[in-house]
């Protein structure tokens, strides 16, 4: 016999690593009926939530899924902005191009940054290996002038879709909207699939994975190399979002706002990191009016939140979704 | 898939002159076994003797300074733990080797990790056909857990069953692949007596039914006698002794170095 509590408790496990099919897909639609609501500088802040979206799930593989303490995420987000800025800048290319080349190198960064993961290198080593990685890519900013044009920075042109500018804050939200939720949804896959059972069992247990036939170096590399794909991309969008790139955005602050996106939304949860993003990036906005105390009430959000929500927002989800949750819990 | 190891009788792992050493320690010196298919070995001797250093050795989790390990006509030493595993090696460990963030049945889904035939762009694209080689795993997780009666855990975090269950668990992920070869070290530690007749009835029914073959590392005595075939006896290092249990509880050697002096 299992009681009701036993059974609830596991049904809210299983939906909350199986993002349920139906809704997941409900969100970005009814974000579509967004735009006519917002004017050209809150519709600028909602497209920023939406970069940092990737910056929170992509992070969120690495530190969450996989468990391993790398912090080279701003590095990965402004080597994406880099890249896409570079492309657009120097060379106009097209914007589609310029994303992907974005995503990209974000990727090969990721597949750079888990080699010292897989020579063994765990934990507080990583953590500063991975941090020092992150200070040498703001050097390699500042210094490669000739592409990045260094402490000044790259200003990145009106971006065009096929030849249609897009020149307001809307016409990137469609974008952005599109490319953030197909990521999200392959991020939302890989994780529940084998693949990313595979992580979290490399996280809990490394050497039990390998005896179970996982490949664990593979899934290292294919780990951090997704993360810097999905970050990647963030970075691209920022640049085009942003339309500049210059060193001082992809400081150690930086690196801080995605961490706390990840722990403020829940860790190791794909839904967490988008209320982190979506929470960290509205709140400076909200707080405004507030001149004087806003990084005070900020930080005592994010402790108030870390006391009575120890799992983070997330957690705040996860009462409410009892209502949809019987239609989901098997696989 | 592993059905030419599976033929009773034949040779299925043999160990040849394995050395392991640690630093300057000689962790096994000059070890050779055999355990045959559907054959329960049991693998006993102090703490230290280097028991489970066999078990890591055979599952490439320690590289051998001398010798070589075959299962059936291949050799395994040198390959990486996760192909060992494949080729039908799989274990459990000391001091549990569940993934405690996953629920029991992602446990056994890890287990069958290499049986999921999904190729990485259809998972990543949510295809139907990634989609069906879950479905098909969850299914035969199920299964398995029912085998062993235990199918109400499944969606129980490893870390919150107790330490029996956990154990239950570990030799389910273990044989989810029907792997020929089985290693259990200490599986009976922390059981309650009548658990571990469970256990035993368990291992006896496994290696009958589907022709597994056992390792077994094991303080429990009781359990050591009632369910090998054989018995090999480690001390420091070395291989004492390799006998049928009647015959090793009578070993003179066997009994100076296990059971200390009479």
């Amino acid at each position: 016999m299992i009681d009701a509590r036993e059974a609830d408790a596991a049904l809210n496990r299983r939906t909350a690593r199986h993002p349920s099919g139906g809704i997941f897909w409900l969100v970005p639609a009814v974000l579509l009926l967004l735009p006519p609501l917002l004017n050209d500088y809150t519709q600028y802040i909602v497209n920023l939530a939406l970069v940092y979206v990737l910056v929170g799930v992509g992070f969120n593989v690495v530190i969450g899924n996989l468990g391993q303490l790398a912090f080279a995420n701003a590095a990965f987000f402004g080597l994406g902005a880099y890249a896409t800025g570079i492309l657009l800048h120097h060379y106009h290319a097209p914007l589609l191009l310029s994303i992907v080349a974005g995503a990209i190198v974000g990727s090969l960064a990721g597949a750079l940054v888990s080699l010292p993961a897989l020579r063994g290198i765990r934990s507080f080593y990583l953590a500063i290996i991975t941090l020092a990685f992150g200070e040498l890519m703001r050097w390699v900013y500042v210094n490669a002038e000739a592409w990045t044009l260094g402490s000044m920075g790259l200003h990145v042109p009106r971006p065009a879709l096929f030849g249609w500018v897009l020149s307001t804050e809307k016409h990137k939200f469609y974008l952005f909207l599109g490319i953030v939720t197909l990521l999200v949804a392959a991020t939302a896959n890989l994780l529940r699939s084998r693949i990313g059972r595979g992580f979290m069992a490399i996280r809990d247990n490394e050497l039990a994975a390998a005896a179970m036939g996982i490949p664990t170096a593979r899934y290292m590399v294919l780990a951090f190399a997704w993360s810097g794909f999905v970050v990647g991309t963030g970075g691209a969008l920022y640049a085009i979002l942003v339309r500049q790139v210059s060193p001082d955005a992809f400081t150690l602050l930086e690196l801080i706002l995605h961490f706390g996106i990840v722990i403020v939304g829940g860790l190791t949860r794909i839904a967490g990191s988008i209320l982190g993003a979506v929470a960290l990036t509205m709140a400076p906005e909200l707080l405004r009016d507030l001149p004087g105390y806003e990084e005070l009430l900020i930080a005592c959000l994010m402790i108030l939140i870390l006391l009575f929500l120890p799992g983070g927002l997330v957690t705040l989800f996860d009462r409410v979704t009892p209502l949809f949750r019987q239609r989901y819990h098997r696989v | 898939m592993f059905d030419t190891l599976n033929r009773p009788g034949s040779r299925l792992l043999s160990l040849t002159d394995v050395s392991v050493a640690f630093g300057g320690l000689a962790a096994l010196s000059d070890v050779s076994l055999t355990v045959a298919a559907g054959e329960v070995v049991a693998v006993i001797g102090p703490n230290g003797a280097g028991k489970t250093t066999l078990f890591n050795a055979v599952t490439g989790l320690v590289p051998l300074a001398r010798g070589r390990i075959d299962l059936g006509d291949q050799r395994i030493d040198g390959l990486y733990p996760h192909e060992i595993s494949e080729k039908g090696v799989r274990r459990t460990f000391q001091n549990g080797g569940l993934f405690g963030h996953l629920t029991v049945i992602e446990n056994v889904l890890a287990g069958l990790h290499s049986r999921i035939a999904a190729n990485q762009l259809s998972i990543i694209l949510g295809l139907p056909s990634a989609r069906r080689a879950e479905r098909e795993a969850v299914a035969r997780a199920r299964e398995l857990l029912a085998m062993l009666g235990i199918e109400r855990l499944a969606d129980e975090l490893a870390s919150n069953i107790s330490g029996g269950q956990q154990r239950m668990v570990e030799i389910v992920r273990a044989i989810a692949t029907n792997p020929p070869l089985l290693l259990l070290d200490e599986p009976a530690v922390g059981l309650a007596p009548p658990v571990r007749q469970e256990l035993g009835a368990i291992i006896r029914r496994l290696t009958k039914s589907q022709g597994l073959a056992v390792l077994l590392i094991e303080h429990a005595i009781e359990l050591v006698m009632d369910v090998s075939d054989r018995i090999v006896v480690l001390n420091y290092g070395q291989k004492i002794a390799d006998a049928a249990p009647a015959e090793v509880r009578s070993d003179k050697a066997v009994l100076e170095a296990y059971l200390g002096h009479a």
